[in-house]
């Protein structure tokens, strides 16, 4: 990661400036969609980040228009300092697509062979075949290959013109464990390499476990941005569950006297609270209530967004 | 040391700029990895190339009129421009179509990734749906040679086979409606299907009189068809009847391409729309 940020001269691999995009929908009916409302982000060398959020959050949205695939409605997009269509002929930037983009009949070596005639600079296309795994299959229809196949063929494509930045769109939607884990193995070498990776996913664990930063995305803005200890933490995440006592009151009025805690609710025989130090409301109801049975949930991540968005809508208010 | 490549893009001349000698370089490398590819797709080489082969040895060579005069050569000889004109028809609508469809699929994405400019895209695909649709007429004209059909002098030949391929470029056109406006090989299919139906409205297969000829005076493959067989023809219309028809002249023949290649090319376009539109 030193070496990346000793090539950029300090130039942030991406940089969004209030960053705007809408799309009238097909339907016709009701205004525009802003599918990314207003985004300032800066992303450094050498840096690992995640994207997380739920499907139509604005996350492809985004690394689309990084990639130059489609250009902002307002605001700035840059990548190293340019356009991201400069940085895309100058094979700085490339990326693992979600979906399609493969031609059936050709095998994954003709397919790596065919998109570097394109490219003024490629690694040698049996170094692609090997960094993404691929190379035991290199010579099989793409028609013929599994999806975690044809996606480590995406990841050669993508290596071919030896990228500074490394953009992934749900890299591993549709791979099985073992695929997915390879995938992440993979990917590690090439951070190690010391290149600036940025990819979007829904998983808060594949977040968690490959990214240095993740940036929380939600109705197309930025929810929050830290570094995954930082976003563990966030209110939401997590929430402590007992079996509340009638003898200490109502729960809602008991809420004020627990501390880091934020709301509660009922599910069923038990009572929830959520707030942002899930310890310390465990140590109080612990100690100073007669509650029993308690569990610390990590929340779902859909559900947890909820909470986040709600947040953010709270304090833009 | 891997990071040493890294380090080297930043010292290394940028030649990527999508312009210059690079460009044309880029064209023709794509464009050959393409025609190698189009080759390999053996049941669409089959109805561009064998199949129009097919019919002219059975309508053309081996019939009884096929040494009969017409215009500058034999009946043969213009039955075997009709089936080159057919073959080159059926290869640029189904290499414009599959175009439409790959690019729909995603392929294009990843084209973006690369310095490769659209019109690079584009013009690569005219020159393989070219390189393509040259082979039938190429396969064809072989046949009908050492068959002992006639066009004329070597000239006739030539001109002949040239205009059955440049005509067979508004084809792309037909092709690429379809493929924008359904994203599917199997759309693309049923459109160099209906080629059949059009060729025979456009007096490839069988010599058309009365009603029918006039109805397909309007259709999209009788000015092709036309002036394909111009330079043996010169507008002259074979008839089965025997009484001679009043001949086709230029200006007819040039409108109705003129006209079919706006109609093919507001269609296509019209599907473009529609297609950014949902993406």
């Amino acid at each position: 990661m030193n070496t990346g940020t000793h090539i950029e001269h300090n130039t942030p691999a991406v940089e969004l400036i209030n960053l705007h995009k809408s799309f009238t929908p097909l339907t016709g009916k009701g205004g525009k969609v802003r599918a990314v409302d207003g985004v300032d982000l800066t992303i450094d060398s050498g840096e690992i980040v995640a994207l997380l959020g739920p499907n139509g959050a604005g996350k492809t949205t985004a690394l689309d228009m990084i990639l130059g695939f489609t250009s902002p409605t307002s605001g700035t997009c840059l990548v190293y300092g340019g356009s991201p269509r400069h940085a895309v002929q100058h094979g700085r930037v490339s990326a693992v697509l979600q979906t399609g983009a493969l031609l059936d009949d050709l095998t994954v070596r003709e397919t790596l062979a065919m998109i570097a005639t394109q490219h003024s600079h490629h690694m040698p296309i049996d170094q692609a075949l090997d960094r993404a795994g691929a190379t035991s299959f290199a010579d099989r229809k793409v028609s013929k290959c599994s999806g975690g196949e044809q996606q480590r063929l995406r990841f050669a494509l993508a290596l071919l013109p030896e990228p500074d930045l490394l953009i992934l769109d749900e890299p591993t939607a549709g791979m099985d464990v073992n695929a997915r884990r390879d995938f992440w193995a993979a990917m590690h070498a090439e951070a190690e390499r010391g290149r600036t990776i940025v990819f979007a996913t829904h998983y808060l664990e594949e977040a968690d476990q490959f990214a240095d930063r993740i940036v929380v995305m939600g109705a197309g803005r930025i929810l929050a941005d830290g570094t995954t200890e930082e976003i563990r933490a966030l209110g939401g995440l997590r929430t402590v569950s007992v079996r509340w006592n009638s003898d200490d009151g109502d729960a809602a009025t008991a809420l004020a006297e627990i501390p880091g805690a934020e709301s509660v609710r009922g599910e069923g025989e038990r009572t929830v609270f959520t707030g942002p130090d899930t310890d310390a409301i465990a140590h109080h109801l612990l100690t100073h209530t007669k509650s029993s049975d308690l569990l610390i949930v990590q929340v779902p991540l859909e559900e947890a967004f909820v909470g986040l968005t709600h947040q953010a809508q709270q304090s833009a208010a | 040391m891997t990071t040493g490549t890294a380090t080297d893009r930043t010292e290394r001349p940028t030649t990527a700029d999508s312009a210059g000698p690079n460009a044309l370089m880029g064209i023709l490398k794509y464009a050959a990895y393409d025609f190698r590819r189009q080759l390999r797709m053996v049941e669409s080489l089959f109805f561009i190339i064998v199949l129009p082969a097919a019919l002219f040895v059975m309508f053309g060579s081996i019939t009884a009129y096929g040494d009969l005069p017409a215009g500058h050569g034999t009946v043969s000889g213009s039955i075997a421009t009709s089936m080159a004109v057919y073959g080159a028809v059926v290869a640029t609508t189904n290499i414009a179509g599959s175009a439409a469809v790959e690019r729909s699929k995603g392929w294009g994405r990843l084209l973006a990734l690369t310095p490769m400019a659209q019109w690079q895209y584009v013009a690569a695909k005219v020159l393989v749906a070219l390189a393509i649709a040259v082979l039938p007429v190429i396969v064809v004209f072989t046949v009908a040679a050492l068959t002992g059909a006639e066009l004329g002098p070597w000239n006739i030949w030539l001109s002949a086979g040239a205009l059955a391929v440049l005509c067979s470029t508004m084809f792309a056109l037909y092709g690429l409606f379809f493929g924008l406006m359904f994203r599917s090989e199997a759309a693309v299919g049923a459109a160099s299907g209906l080629l059949v139906v059009l060729g025979f409205f456009g007096n490839l297969f069988t010599p058309l009189s009365g009603t029918m000829l006039e109805i397909a005076k309007f259709t999209p493959l009788y000015g092709v068809h036309g002036l394909a067989t111009w330079p043996q023809m010169e507008g002259e219309i074979m008839s089965t009847m025997g009484e001679p028809m009043d001949p086709d002249t230029l200006g007819m023949l040039i409108t109705s391409v003129v006209v079919w290649t706006v109609i093919f090319g507001l269609l296509a376009l019209l599907a473009a729309r529609r297609g950014t539109k949902r993406a």
